[in-house]
């Protein structure tokens, strides 16, 4: 809201000088000022003068010569613009002044006539936009008057944002009681005496939903004449943001703008039946706002209808049938108190908002209709003549009463954690316009109507903080009985340390996918993935459905790092997915499990001199997810081969953990890879994070045995279809307690072999916690591996050495 | 005569080699060469030995003495080569570390490394400056209720955050129709409140969803850390010396804190929370607009109706709240002038965070 401080300071005797400190000020009760714009006139010299006559300019045919007085005797003044005639009251520039900061008016030769200064437009004043023609004033300004005075300059005008809650102070007179409490100076009530005439008013109002149309007050005028506003008028709405368009329009703009409560004038003449009513729309009615939009009216809409038709939108915005216009002598002004959230739906579902709406959908005080038609009825005579039915018709089905709410002294003290005493809460309740009574435990406190936000207790208490000035509190510093993280928070941070440390970078992706990621990665029409929850309101068709996996973001990333020349991306995401199924941890919503998503594009080893580039495969996303089940303690994890949709069918494998299956590793088909723009192998990975970071409960330390280690290579020929798993699953459960580690140490297909049969050769250590093995012992479990892999695997040992 | 012409022969030939073997060893080059020499000089077929194995044909009483001379020489000629072999095997060592020289600011080979997000390591940060407070740490669900996002933290049923230009909403076929993305991590603090007693100590850093279009300020998914305490005699100014103690532990010691009044529907009184700004010490810059004052956060005293929801009960017990943004925390401190880069993944920014 934009606020002219000359403005202002019609209502409040501000000190001088107070523009500096004023942003600060209206801070601290809680009204932020955005900007301060410093208002200076651009000219100087520039006094009113009337034109005594008008006479073509012997040379020119677009330009005239006119005699203009400024007191004295008249000059001659040459002017381009048409739109005045002889009499005419102007702003004059005589020789000597300055217009637009810098640009000095003198005697001037024009076309041979010698021209004594410049009759100035709006826009060469810096008033404003309209430079189609010069600035016409008031008939009845005094001659001579300088124009700085008339325009109120200079200025100070400070946009302050309003918090929702405090519609009473989107006002000139609102902010001048927070003001006036705080400076503790006297708020004064504009004036709203006016002439008035016996005439009953012609126009009947009637409200057919009470339940919203809480209050109409009409008050009628006529002989009143449209005109242009004075400048004084103009230069005060358009400092707040609003354009001028007649005396009439612009008195309701500059009531609402002065006291908070949005007007509206109708021509009295125009009103179909000679009846207003507030009433839901008919079926299938339309409404044409002054914007010219038409509108399908809703039934949940409130309308202003005359006999015939709706003729506004209720507290949002007029039609265009009933507008005043140059013609209008009689004018009926409306006030009225809308429901707030009927005002609010109506301007969401027809996509306005306006001035008044602001204001009805926060709620305006409904006792002050009476006040505020007084108020316009009086500038509207001021300015365009007339009277004003001394007779006022005011439909209000239930009155709003001022209220009562009991504060007490201990409340307060408590929750703002110092002892003001009551004398001093008192004193900064009564200085906001509240009455208080009582005391000195509990006060019993009378709440204005304008101030229906203070309805409990605790509204009082921050209301006693506020004006007493948050910054006036002192700082202690609580602390909670115990902290700290859980272990699964624990082990989540180590996690994240873990992959960093392994060279994978987070990423943080949005919660959002859409279709053509779920088509892109090959997904089949019943996968699970592509069962999601949705967003009804999506800003993009991108972002429509929450996401059941992490790939897709991943992926899209890592494209981005590829377009961008970072070749080898490696990156790992932790982030919840969106199931259809009910929450088992959340009442009320959908499943959203915590996932550890990861991919590898490129190459390992980074760019170095002879350094070894290991291109990434099905081995990277392995080795990513056995770093973490061997250093996150999963020691029952394996992986084993699977066929995952959307991962290459002979690349890929099931993460299996404590028996259950927690996700997926491998690498990405190359055509998904390709469908993001990806070449060359893709490793991909994705697992529940939850079953990782779970506690895994105590473990206990194997103190190192000191005897020598018994190494033995053992070569098995075995099928094609055995895995490296099955193998070293083998030997474990052969070789017992005395097995320190297996590994496989290598994979050879060809010569020597039969067709669909493969040697994989491991290496066992073993070790003996109380002794040196034997030869005899090892023979022993050399034998024992040996008959488990030809047992239970088909394999036979190809040789082998101890 | 025999004997004395013999002795005097052999001590010729000791003093001979004695007077030689300085020049000899010092002449040996390398290791090779001086094994070469020492067994010439002292080895089985050098004059040593063979003057040795005379001993017997001396004459017997003069066995004692020739075998002390010939034994003296012996030991002298040997510490020669054995110095001499210290001297090689230095100079050989030196000229190993010589030729084993690298070009140390060459990268021939890097170890991994990796990075955890800006947002991530931030909202850490916050959570640990809170932890030491006694606080824990919980997590909620980014799909709420409406109750939990708006009814139950006192938000009247017109407020414009519940519109859809506001919030998003779920389609939630297989389950109830009021589910939305949570505009704010506040709906947690009910959650909390109903499955703990007070006091109540913790944290929420999450995500969060508004419908605002994506652009350097904007983002439709971004963070937030929220704080909740409820405890007997909870105060405003607890409040504000929590939040004090955040400020000074997150940017520096000497930062100022300034609370003005603000509103929210779920607490009261409200206020918005200003740090002196970290950059210029106050007095303006670019990072603080010129205002001197960074603006960190919501936050105000938990409105009893609020209390009330969860079941506890507003007469017995009060709290704060606070909620901030982890992008704006991250922003400011970091001078991230586009939010979008915290959502890019792009690695040249990744790397850039640790």
């Amino acid at each position: 809201m934009k606020v002219s401080l000359n403005w202002l300071r019609e209502y409040i005797d501000l000190p001088p000088g107070v523009e500096g400190e004023l942003p600060d000020v209206l801070h601290s009760l809680g009204h932020e000022v955005e900007s301060v714009d410093v208002l200076e006139p651009t000219f100087t010299g520039v006094v009113v003068g009337r034109v005594e006559s008008i006479q073509p300019h012997p040379d020119a045919d677009k330009i005239r010569l006119c005699r203009v007085t400024t007191g004295g005797e008249a000059e001659d003044v040459v002017c381009g613009a048409w739109n005045f005639e002889a009499g005419a009251v102007v702003p004059v520039a005589v020789p000597g002044a300055v217009i637009g900061g810098d640009f000095t008016i003198g005697q001037r030769e024009i076309r041979g006539v010698t021209s004594n200064g410049m009759i100035c437009s709006e826009s060469e004043l810096g008033l404003g936009d309209d430079h189609d023609g010069i600035l016409v004033l008031d008939p009845e300004t005094p001659i001579g008057t300088d124009f700085r005075e008339l325009v109120d300059l200079p200025d100070v005008v400070f946009d302050v944002t309003i918090t929702t809650n405090r519609p009473d102070v989107m006002s000139m007179i609102g902010l001048a009681r927070e003001l006036g409490a705080y400076y503790r100076l006297p708020v004064k009530l504009p004036e709203t005496d006016h002439p008035t005439n016996d005439d009953a008013p012609r126009i009947a109002v009637r409200i057919d939903a009470p339940q919203v149309g809480q209050r109409f007050v009409a008050r009628e005028l006529k002989g009143i004449s449209v005109s242009p506003s004075p400048v004084w008028l103009q230069q005060r709405l358009r400092r707040c943001g609003v354009r001028p368009i007649s005396n009439i329009v612009d008195v309701t703009n500059y009531v609402m703008l002065e006291l908070g409560q949005p007007l509206h004038a109708f021509d009295a003449d125009e009103i179909a039946g000679r009846q207003i009513i507030v009433r839901r729309p008919v079926p299938g009615e339309t409404l044409t706002t002054l914007d010219g939009v038409e509108h399908d009216l809703d039934p949940d809409d409130l309308v202003v209808a005359d006999a015939d038709r709706a003729t506004s939108l209720a507290g949002v915005m007029g039609g265009a049938d009933s507008e005043v216009s140059d013609a209008t002598t009689a004018v009926l002004i409306e006030a009225a108190a809308w429901d707030p959230a009927t005002v609010l739906f109506m301007a969401q579902r027809h996509e306005i908002r306006t001035e008044a709406s602001a204001r009805f959908e926060r709620g305006v005080d409904p006792n002050l209709p009476p006040m505020v038609t007084a108020r316009a009825a009086r500038l509207m005579i001021e300015l365009g003549g007339g009277t004003a039915s001394a007779e006022v018709t005011d439909v209000y089905p239930t009155v709003a009463e001022p209220h009562t709410v009991m504060l007490s002294t201990s409340l307060c003290d408590r929750v703002l954690g110092v002892t003001l005493g009551a004398e001093r809460i008192s004193e900064l309740l009564r200085l906001l316009g509240l009455e208080v009574a009582g005391g000195p435990e509990e006060f019993s406190v009378t709440v204005p109507t304008y101030r229906r936000d203070l309805a409990r207790p605790i509204d009082l208490v921050e209301e006693v903080a506020r004006l007493h000035g948050y910054n006036n509190f002192p700082e202690t510093l609580p602390s909670g009985p115990a902290g700290g993280l859980s272990v699964a928070q624990r082990r989540e941070r180590t996690l994240r340390s873990l992959l960093a440390g392994a060279g994978l970078s987070e990423a943080q992706n949005f919660s959002f996918h859409g279709q053509a990621e779920l088509d892109k990665l090959r997904l089949p029409p019943d996968d699970p993935r592509r069962v999601s929850v949705s967003v009804k309101n999506p800003l993009r068709e991108e972002e429509s459905l929450m996401r059941t996996t992490l790939l897709p973001g991943l992926l899209n990333s890592a494209r981005h790092n590829v377009s961008n020349g970072n070749s080898d991306v490696f990156l790992f995401e932790i982030g919840r997915v969106f199931l259809s199924g009910e929450s088992s941890e959340f009442e009320g919503v959908p499943e959203q499990p915590r996932h550890l998503g990861f991919i590898a594009v490129g190459a390992t080893a980074p760019d170095g001199v002879g350094s070894q580039r290991r291109p990434v495969d099905a081995y990277t996303a392995t080795a990513a997810w056995k770093l973490v089940a061997d250093r996150m303690g999963l020691d029952s994890a394996i992986l084993r081969p699977a066929a995952i949709p959307g991962l290459h069918p002979v690349r890929s494998a099931e993460v299996v953990l404590d028996g259950a299956v927690i996700g997926s590793v491998g690498e990405l088909v190359p055509s998904v890879a390709a469908a993001f723009d990806l070449e060359g192998r893709v490793a991909v990975g994705e697992v529940m994070l939850d079953p990782i970071v779970a506690d895994r409960g105590r473990w206990e330390l194997q103190p190192p045995s000191p005897y020598p280690k018994v190494k033995l290579d053992l070569a098995f020929d075995v099928s094609d279809a055995v895995t490296a798993a099955d193998l070293l699953g083998a030997v474990r459960n052969a070789s017992g307690v005395l097995l320190e580690s297996v590994d496989v140490f290598d994979e050879y297909r060809g010569t020597g072999l039969a067709d669909g049969r493969k040697s994989l050769a491991v290496r066992c250590a073993f070790r003996a916690q109380d002794r040196t093995l034997t030869d005899e012992e090892i023979a022993i479990i050399r034998k024992d591996i040996e008959s488990a892999v030809s047992d239970v695997l088909d394999g036979r040992l190809r040789g082998g050495s101890s | 005569m025999t004997n004395l012409t013999d002795s005097m022969d052999l001590e010729h030939t000791l003093e001979e080699l004695e007077r030689a073997a300085p020049a000899r060893v010092a002449g040996a080059v390398d290791l090779d060469s001086l094994s070469n020499l020492e067994a010439e000089l002292t080895g089985k077929r050098s004059p040593i030995a063979e003057a040795r194995r005379g001993i017997g044909k001396a004459d017997p009483e003069q066995r004692k003495v020739i075998g002390v001379r010939i034994k003296e020489a012996a030991d002298r000629i040997q510490a020669l080569v054995d110095g001499r072999r210290i001297e090689l095997e230095h100079a050989a060592e030196a000229q190993l570390l010589v030729d084993d020289h690298v070009d140390m600011t060459l990268d021939r080979y890097r170890l991994p490394s990796g990075s955890q997000h800006l947002l991530t390591t931030t909202m850490q940060e916050v959570s640990d400056i809170f932890l030491g407070l006694g606080y824990r740490i919980a997590d909620g669900p980014e799909i709420e209720t409406t109750w939990y996002n708006f009814d139950a933290l006192n938000t009247p049923p017109e407020h414009p955050s519940r519109s859809e230009s506001d919030t998003f909403y779920i389609d939630w076929a297989e389950g109830p129709n009021d589910v939305l993305l949570r505009a704010h991590t506040s709906p947690m603090q009910v959650r909390y409140m109903e499955s703990h007693e007070p006091p109540v100590y913790v944290v929420v850093p999450g995500r969060v969803f508004r419908s605002d279009t994506f652009d350097a300020t904007h983002s439709p998914v971004f963070h937030q850390i929220e704080g909740l305490a409820v405890d007997e005699n909870l105060s405003f100014t607890d409040l504000k010396g929590t939040l004090a103690h955040f400020a000074r532990e997150f940017f520096g010691p000497g930062r100022e804190v300034r609370l003005l009044p603000h509103f929210f529907p779920f607490t009261e009184p409200s206020a918005e929370m200003f740090v002196s700004c970290f950059a210029c010490d106050g007095s303006g810059c670019r990072v603080c607009s010129s205002t001197g004052w960074i603006e960190l956060m919501g936050c105000g005293m938990v409105d009893p109706n609020v209390l009330t929801a969860v079941g506890y009960d507003p007469d017995a017990v009060s709290g704060f709240a606070f909620g901030m943004g982890v992008e704006r925390l991250a922003q400011v401190r970091h001078g991230v002038t586009d939010i979008r880069h915290l959502y890019e993944n792009d690695v040249r920014t990744l790397r850039q965070f640790r």
